[in-house]
This record gives structure tokens, C-alpha cells and sequence, in this order.
């Protein structure tokens, strides 16, 4: 029998059973469309992971301090140690690979220096080379903190002078800024009542080190730090959100803790990030103007130094922590690589998408053991027709032939429904806000997936069909 | 006529393990048939005739002895060789017509063409002839549910007929038909028959068996000539 006249006879019997079709390719339908979805959320996961790290530099390294908790209140030695002139310890070389000065010497750092902001209230110290202040710090803090581990007892603020520490001794580093953010009530432009805001204190460099891109006007300026100019730099949604749009909000006045800034720029739209500030959602200000009006030493900023070599990463990594160990050797800092992050990122969403996958597959099996019942079912009603069609001379091929494409055309169409299904679930996913990147190849593989399972599932009782012996058959009923 | 042998038997026997019992259904055997002839085979009900038609139409295999259909030997064919003849050299008439429903009278009827690979244009022009002869022009389109009984064996008829045969076995015809349809398909057959045609009918009635030109009797397996 030529195959043009089985597939118009297989597709008489679909037209004839229509209901019947539809009911056995349910499974199927339904795996096509998991398998296009969840293809679909994968794409959509690893594009949201991408737009979320754009504006993380790969090389970057985020350095904060957390205080463990329980051991706030009553602490000595907490702020950054200023050293004063030279120190007894030698100074560590950092030109080859780094390495700390074991016993009780500290590297020392050249140059006099302000004590940076402080905080915790213990001022600043003279000489770290016995860390006495320290030890008295963190032995406070056990003892009122209520902790029993000595690490990160003690209150510390980061400053500009371990950034200038980290930069001067860890060698492979290209660049470094540090930041930080509070909350903070603004008015002006449109707002009528004060809103709650990010305000972020940041050097001239973070525009660069995180990518941002300026729609209007120009960042800050090293000047603006120096000078704690209230000018400030606005994020694209709030610029909307205070001013209605980015034009207006260039060069117009914003009320920060009740003192005005000019917009000195607005940043173009960055798209929501993993990690960091947001820029879009912030306000930017020069990291000094924030310490003088807005916070004073009550911040935890951020220090980023951005790794010259991406590959360099883990050695820049324990060098910062040696060298800040040797300012505060009782507190452990948290650095954060934006790599790792997204490598992170990435591979839980491989694996949340192999889920989704063993997910879809289990359902297209289900699918396929209920087309190979229905099959079962269709060849025992049918056993009389199959007697016929072999009385007559159909062959074993023809009969196994018509059987076998009709489960692949029955897949077929529940795999095109379940396509086009999930175009309709698409929209309503996005609807609760997950993000999905619809494709060619994901709808290829669910078409492919649907024909393959109705051909695996459609083959046996195609065969029992095609062995059936003609007198028996017509006998049958 | 001519004296060619269309159907030969020699010694076929055919039994059937019911348990720990043989049952021996057909019993040697000696059966031919002639090109042209009209032969009736004529037994009650268990008497092995729908054993012989299945030996005769290639549907079953014998245990011993020889059949030649057209001097092709079918006690040595294959079951692929056995299609082919069963396309080829033999039309089936059932009692229950064995139509598929779901198929209009057009689609059952060319069938056999399709399955010799025919294309459907093809079949349907070839068929043209034996549709208007039997009058099932006005039907075509028509499911088999939607026909009375005499037509549906019409169209059954026009099926076996189709394909050319060499051979029309024809099993009980008009046994699910009443007597007027019954005589109607009976002289379907008379000319057939006229018309050159070899058929073989098996039935149990007398009253059919005597349409035919030739009636054998079968009795427990065995075969007589004659009434």
C-alpha cells in the first residue's frame, strides 16, 4: 500500500475519532507545553541572570563587615586603627605573592592619616602594633554582647583608608571604590509628601566600575567629594518617579533630609540587578556630602576593588584579607566575588531547568503510556477491521504502518496544541512576574519530544495489531 | 468451460488441539475446482466448511496435504507470499460482510486496489464498472450503517469483485440477509458465474447450494460430491 493512501486513511480515522484523539493526546498536550515553558523560564532565568549582573564588573570583589549580633552595644576598638608615623613591625612585601609577617608584627602604612569616620565611639588609636584597644574590644563584646566567638565583636566602619590600604598593598588591582547606602527622605518635583529613598554615597569611579551610563549631565566629580557638594546624580526611575522624566529632572533641586541637591545628572536605565546598588531605583551623592549631612560615621559601607585579571580573583581575594586582618585581626569581612554570584546565579538555574525538564519528561512517559492504552484499546475495537483490511491483502507493514502513524499523529497534534498553549500561558507567567524567553528550538524539541513518544509508545501495540492472524481477527467479534 | 484447474486439494487435513483432545476438522481432503465454475460446498453446521473456506481463502494453514491455487503452490508460501494471493487471486463475500464502518462504500470498495498500491484515482476509475453494475452509483458517498442489508452485500460483492480475481469465495451470502435480498445476490452470482467468474460458496442451505452449478458436501470433515 503506498503511504501516501495509509496517511489517508490514518487521517480519516483522526477525523472520524475526534474526541477521542483529543482526549488520549491530553498527556501529550500537556508535555509539550511544560517542555516549551519550562525551556521557556530557563531562557527567561539565564537572560534575567545576565540584565541582573550587566553592570557587575566579572573581576569585582564587594568587601563589607557585618557585626554578629549580640555584640553591638558596648565595644571598644572598633573603628579603623590610624596609624600614626612609622611602626616598629616591618612592612609587608607585596610585590610577589603576598604574605603576612607572622608573630606580632602588623604591616605598618606610611603617611599620617585622619582616623576616617569612626564609629562606635572609641576614637582613634595611636599605634596598632600591640592591638590592645582591640583585644579590649573584642573582650567587651564577649562579655556583653552575650557572644561566645571572638570574630566580629567588635563595630567596624570601612573607609576610604582601607580602601587606600587594600590598593597600596594588594598588588593585581585595577581599580577600587567604596560606597555605601541609607535610607532617606526626599521631596521636590512632583512628590508632595516626603518618600522614603536610596541614597548612596559613592566616589567618581562607581559610575565606571559598575557600568553605569548617564542619560543626562555628568557623574560626580572627585571635587564634589572633596568640597561635600550637595549636588547629586538620579537614578532613571526615580528621576521619573520625583520629576515625572529625566529631562525635568536634570539640574532641578532635590530635598535630601531636608537640604537641597542639584541634579547634576540622571543615569539612563539600567534594568534591575543582583547584587549592589539599584541604580535605577537610587540617588546618587558624593560618598563625603553623605557622611557630613546624612549619616555621619553610622554607615556600613562597601569597599569594591576590581581585580586587573579575572583569573587572579582568589588571590586578590586572600591578600585583601590579610590585609585587612592586619587592621582588625579579630573581625572576618565579608567578600563577595560578582563571578561566583553569577556562576551561582547561573547553576541553580541549570539545575531548577533540568527539574523542569525530568518534570516535562515524566509527564510525556504518562503521556505516552496513555497513548499505548488507548492504542490497546483501539486494536482490540478494531480487531474485526484489521482481519478485513488483511483478508483483502494488507500486509504486516501496512497494518503496523497505520498504527504507528496514527500515535505519531495523535502525539503530533497534542504536541502542536501543547505549543500552542503555552503561548497562551506565556503572557499569564509573566503575569506573575517570571520571566520567560519563548523559542523556535523550545517548540521544535516539544514537537520532536511529542512524535518520538508517540512512536516509542505506538510501536507495541502497533506490532500486536499487525501480528494478528486474519481468521482469528474476523472472527474477533 | 475450460478444464483449468483453479482449485486443487489433495489430502488437506486440519485439526485442532481442544485441550487434551484432537479434534480432527478436516479429513483428507480431495477438493478442485475448475475455472468457470459455480461450485457450492454444502454442510451443518461444525462440519468443517469454514475451516475449508479459511484453507481455501489463504487465511489458515493445513496440517498436511497439498492446495494449489492457480498451480501456486500455497501449502509452501509464506506468509507475505499469502497476502499477495489473498490481494490478487481471491474476493471475499462474508455472511456479516465484514465492511469497515468507518469507511464510506467508495473507501471499502477500492481498497484491495489501495492495498496493491494503487493510487485512489486509479482504483476509483477501475472500479467504475463493477459500482454501476451492481447499482451502488447513487451510495458512494454513504457509510455502511446508512445501507440496508442486500446493499451492504452489494457493496462486499463489489470489493471482491474489484480486484479481478481469480477466485470469489463467497461464505454463507445471504445468511444475514432475508429472502428476497438472499435472491437477489444469488442472482448476482448466476451471473457472475455467466460472466466467466469461478466462485466457490459455502453455505449450510439447501435451497442456496442449488443457485449453484456444482454442490459438494462436507459431513464431519469429509467430503462428498454431490447433494
Amino acid at each position: 500500500m503506498r503511504f501516501s493512501e495509509i496517511l489517508n486513511l490514518v487521517k480519516l480515522n483522526l477525523i472520524q475519532n475526534k474526541f477521542k484523539v483529543l482526549l488520549t493526546s491530553i498527556g501529550i498536550i500537556v508535555g509539550a507545553t511544560t517542555i516549551v515553558i519550562v525551556i521557556a523560564v530557563g531562557r527567561g532565568g539565564k537572560a534575567d541572570v545576565a540584565e541582573q549582573f550587566r553592570n557587575l564588573n566579572a573581576g569585582a570583589l564587594d568587601i563589607s563587615y557585618e557585626q554578629a549580633q549580640g555584640s553591638g552595644g558596648f565595644s571598644f576598638g572598633g573603628s579603623r586603627p590610624s596609624s600614626v608615623g612609622s611602626s616598629s613591625g616591618s612592612r609587608p612585601d607585596f610585590s610577589g605573592s603576598f604574605s603576612m609577617p607572622g608573630g606580632g608584627e602588623m604591616p605598618s602604612f606610611s603617611g599620617s592619616r585622619s582616623g576616617g569616620s569612626s564609629s562606635g565611639g572609641s576614637g582613634e588609636k595611636s599605634s596598632r602594633g600591640s592591638g590592645f584597644f582591640s583585644g579590649f574590644g573584642s573582650m567587651f563584646g564577649g562579655i556583653f554582647g552575650g557572644g561566645s566567638d571572638t570574630k566580629n565583636t567588635e563595630r567596624i566602619t570601612l573607609s576610604a583608608d582601607d580602601m587606600e590600604d587594600i590598593t597600596s598593598y594588594v598588588p593585581g588591582l585595577s581599580d577600587a571604590t567604596i560606597s555605601y547606602t541609607v535610607k532617606q527622605n526626599i521631596y521636590g518635583g512632583n512628590i508632595e509628601e516626603t518618600e522614603s529613598y536610596t541614597v548612596a554615597g559613592t566616589l567618581s569611579n562607581y559610575a565606571e566600575l559598575s557600568n553605569l551610563t548617564m542619560l543626562f549631565g555628568d557623574y560626580l566629580t572627585d571635587a564634589d567629594n572633596e568640597n561635600k557638594t550637595k549636588v547629586c546624580v538620579l537614578g532613571y526611575s526615580t528621576a521619573k518617579q520625583i520629576f515625572g522624566s529625566a529631562e525635568d529632572a536634570y539640574d532641578s533641586l532635590v530635598y535630601i533630609d531636608d537640604r537641597p541637591y542639584t541634579v547634576g545628572g540622571v543615569l539612563a536605565e539600567q534594568g534591575s540587578v543582583e547584587a549592589g546598588i539599584s541604580a535605577d531605583e537610587a540617588i546618587f551623592i558624593p560618598y563625603a556630602t553623605g557622611i557630613k549631612y546624612l549619616t555621619g560615621s553610622e554607615i556600613s559601607p562597601t569597599i569594591t576593588v576590581i581585580a586587573a585579571d579575572v583569573d587572579n580573583i582568589e588571590a586578590v581575594r586572600e591578600n585583601v584579607k590579610t590585609v585587612l586582618a592586619a587592621s582588625y585581626p579579630n573581625a572576618e569581612f565579608t567578600i563577595s566575588d560578582a563571578g561566583s554570584k553569577m556562576e551561582a546565579a547561573n547553576k541553580s538555574n541549570e539545575t531548577l531547568t533540568l527539574m523542569l525538564i525530568a518534570m516535562a519528561s515524566i509527564v510525556f512517559i504518562i503521556g505516552g503510556i496513555s497513548i499505548m492504552n488507548v492504542l490497546f484499546v483501539s486494536v482490540k475495537e478494531r480487531t474485526e477491521e484489521i482481519g478485513i483490511l488483511k483478508a483483502i491483502g494488507g500486509s504486516r507493514r501496512d497494518i503496523l504502518l497505520e498504527f504507528i502513524m496514527e500515535a505519531c499523529f495523535i502525539s503530533l497534534i497534542g504536541g502542536i496544541i501543547g505549543v500552542m498553549l503555552s503561548f497562551v500561558i506565556n503572557p499569564v507567567l509573566s503575569g506573575f512576574s517570571i520571566r520567560t524567553e519563548m523559542s523556535v528550538s523550545g517548540a521544535v524539541l516539544a514537537l520532536a519530544f511529542s512524535i518520538v513518544t508517540g512512536t516509542v509508545f505506538g510501536f507495541y501495540p502497533a506490532w500486536k495489531a499487525s501480528k494478528l492472524v486474519p481468521v482469528e481477527a474476523l472472527s474477533s467479534e | 468451460m475450460g478444464t483449468e484447474q483453479v482449485i486443487s486439494m489433495k489430502q488437506v487435513c486440519k485439526s485442532y488441539q481442544m485441550g487434551a483432545e484432537k479434534l480432527n476438522v478436516l479429513k483428507s481432503i480431495d477438493f478442485t475446482v475448475n475455472k468457470g465454475e459455480f461450485t457450492a460446498i454444502l454442510g451443518p453446521s461444525g462440519s468443517g466448511k469454514s475451516t475449508l473456506m479459511n484453507i481455501i481463502g489463504c487465511m489458515d494453514t493445513m496440517d498436511s496435504g497439498s492446495y494449489q491455487l492457480n498451480s501456486i503452490p500455497i501449502h509452501e508460501a509464506k506468509e507475505k507470499e499469502l497476502t499477495k494471493i489473498r490481494n490478487q487471486e481471491i474476493g471475499f463475500i462474508f455472511q456479516n460482510y465484514h465492511l469497515i464502518p468507518t469507511y464510506t462504500v467508495m473507501q471499502n470498495i477500492i481498497m484491495p486496489l489501495l492495498m496493491r498500491g494503487e493510487d485512489r484515482k486509479t482504483a476509483e476509475k477501475e472500479c467504475g464498472e463493477v459500482i454501476s453494475m451492481l447499482g451502488l452509483s447513487e451510495r458512494l458517498r454513504h457509510k455502511p450503517s446508512e445501507l440496508s442489508g442486500g446493499q451492504r452485500q452489494r457493496v462486499a460483492i463489489a470489493r471482491a469483485l474489484c480486484s479481478k480475481p481469480s477466485l470469489l469465495l463467497a461464505d454463507e451470502p445471504t445468511g444475514a440477509l432475508d429472502q428476497n435480498s438472499g435472491t437477489e445476490v444469488l442472482k448476482l452470482f448466476t451471473k457472475l458465474h455467466e460472466m466467466g467468474n469461478t466462485i466457490v460458496m459455502i453455505t449450510h442451505d439447501m435451497n442456496v447450494a442449488k443457485w449453484a452449478q456444482r454442490t459438494v458436501r462436507i459431513v464431519d470433515g469429509e467430503m462428498f460430491e454431490g447433494n
